[in-house]
């Protein structure tokens, strides 16, 4: 068994060598399917990423009439927070917003501007459930001392629906890309079969098993795959944080992907889908060719 | 040994290749296949190793009939026939070690009773000082002991030559059936396939006439023509 192996797999790796310029090709073609896969993947993670990051950041503010009286305040802030669906109520003060908004802006010379606060008291809402964002906002616009609420509710709505998308567009893509990189592979691989064909022909005349014909050519697909998933990951790697570095440059602080686990889970997907399919692509190519000569 | 039964091959282009063959060859014998190109000669070698399948009739070998034979026992059907062609069949990206050496490989050989085979086998045919060399380095008489050394390194009951001196010159054919009849003195059938009239009358031995798909002569010691 294991003498077999060793034999199978030197055969592999001297085909390999032999056919050169074909092995080039497929393991390009690989390569490069991967890439796009791997494109595609990262790009649905940073969605995803996006709108988890936008739908935690889901919160209403109801600011408060300025005639509001502090025991009033502390009074509303328990009914607020006996509203279902209502994780958090903060209180923020008109002061230390407007103080915090001057820290947050320092380059608007506000106080050349405006000289009083203009800020009203608020309060930040944050919920347990952003589905239910309109029907809260709708709520505390019913308090008396609330003279208007923020929220994002329309937003919310999009960016749910909009993931929900995604994720089924994403799925449709991945199974798609999938597909088209197994034909590629099938056919890559086949071209390799057949400029051998006169080679099997001969092992099957002196008594070769279809097995025994089958395990090199298997075993050279698995490399291919391997080389090729290789090949991508590393320019999907430095593809990825030079993308993200120019990014950050022109956009500092928008939501990427950068977690360590997130993205070795999406290279570990892309070298098993590779590997899978230079495996499965070689099986299937030459198990068509060795049928017909039987 | 070998019994041919009422073997008929028509191909789907309506042409008759073999047309009600039946055919006895015993263990060891020595059988000349004569007739002109396309008289069914090649077809009839063809269907014993299963290569090619009769639309009707059957073959027997050693009893079991071919047409049992499925797809997955092939292999271990063409193990215990060597097969040598007019072409060779070599590998042409191996040397004629690992060309012989691939016969015993399939068969999951240990490397060193393969290299004791092997060199046998290469020593019989007189090739063992070329073993490392690659076939298209040899004349054409040096691939077909190649061939012959591929077919018998493992030591099968029968040998089928389909014109194994088609493309040589007189001397070099001499010198491959001279190999043959050694082959066949060591309790092998051969059945050789051919069209070479001074070989078939020289050396004589059993011949079986076919034309236009069917036996016209059978005879012990017989000549190419009557």
């Amino acid at each position: 068994m294991i003498r077999d192996f060793l034999f199978f797999t030197t055969e592999a790796l001297i085909s390999i060598r032999r056919s050169g310029i074909m092995m080039f090709i497929s393991i390009a073609t690989i390569t490069v399917s991967l890439i796009v896969f791997g494109i595609f993947l990262l790009l649905s993670a940073n969605i995803s990423n996006l709108t988890t990051y936008f739908a935690a950041k889901l919160e209403i503010r109801a600011y408060l009439k300025d005639s509001t009286r502090p025991d009033e305040i502390l009074d509303l802030k328990t009914r607020f927070e006996a509203i279902p669906s209502v994780r958090k109520v903060e209180f923020i003060d008109k002061n230390t917003a407007w103080e915090e908004f001057k820290k947050n802006y320092p380059k608007i010379e506000l106080n050349t501007l405006i000289s009083d606060n203009p800020l009203p008291n608020a309060f930040r809402i944050i919920l347990s459930d952003s589905a239910k964002l309109t029907t809260v906002a709708n709520h505390l616009k019913g308090f008396e001392s609330v003279e208007d609420v923020g929220d994002m509710g329309a937003i919310a709505d999009r960016i749910t629906a909009f993931s929900e998308y995604t994720r089924i567009a994403g799925i449709i893509l991945v199974s798609l890309l999938t597909f088209a990189t197994l034909l590629i592979i099938v056919n890559t691989i086949r071209l390799t079969v057949i400029a051998r064909q006169d080679e099997i022909t001969i092992m099957q005349l002196v008594g070769a098993t279809t097995s025994f014909i089958r395990w090199p050519f298997i075993i050279e697909g698995l490399i291919i795959g391997v080389i090729g998933s290789v090949f991508s990951i590393v320019f999907l790697i430095f593809g990825y944080s030079f993308f993200v570095m120019r990014f950050q440059e022109k956009i500092p602080f928008f939501p990427l992907v950068y977690s360590h686990f997130t993205l070795n889970i999406i290279y570990l997907g892309i070298f098993i889908v590779g590997t899978t399919l230079g495996v499965l692509g070689a099986y299937l190519s030459v198990s068509r060719t060795i049928k017909s000569n039987y | 040994m070998i019994r041919v039964k009422n073997v008929r091959k028509i191909y789907p282009n309506g042409f008759v290749a073999l047309d009600g063959i039946d055919v006895h060859i015993s263990r060891n014998e020595f059988v000349y296949l004569v007739g002109q190109s396309g008289a069914g000669k090649s077809t009839l070698l063809s269907m014993m190793y299963k290569a090619e399948i009769p639309t009707s009739g059957d073959i027997y070998i050693d009893n079991i009939a071919l047409s049992n034979i499925d797809a997955n026992q092939v292999p271990y059907l063409r193990r215990s026939i060597g097969v040598i062609f007019q072409d060779y069949k070599l590998l042409p990206r191996r040397t004629v070690y690992e060309n012989v050496a691939f016969a015993l490989r399939v068969m999951h050989f240990s490397r060193s009773r393969i290299r004791r085979q092997v060199t046998q086998v290469l020593e019989l045919v007189g090739l063992q000082q070329k073993m490392h060399h690659y076939p298209s380095e040899l004349s054409g008489g040096e691939q077909q002991r190649i061939c012959i050394a591929r077919a018998i390194v493992n030591n099968p009951p029968i040998l089928l030559a389909d014109e194994p001196t088609g493309s040589l010159d007189p001397d070099t054919s001499w010198e491959i059936m001279q190999l043959l009849s050694k082959i066949n003195a060591r309790q092998t059938t051969v059945i050789v396939a051919t069209h070479n009239k001074s070989i078939v009358d020289d050396i004589r031995k059993r011949v079986i006439a076919v034309e236009n798909g069917r036996v016209i002569r059978d005879e012990q010691l017989g000549l190419y023509n009557t």
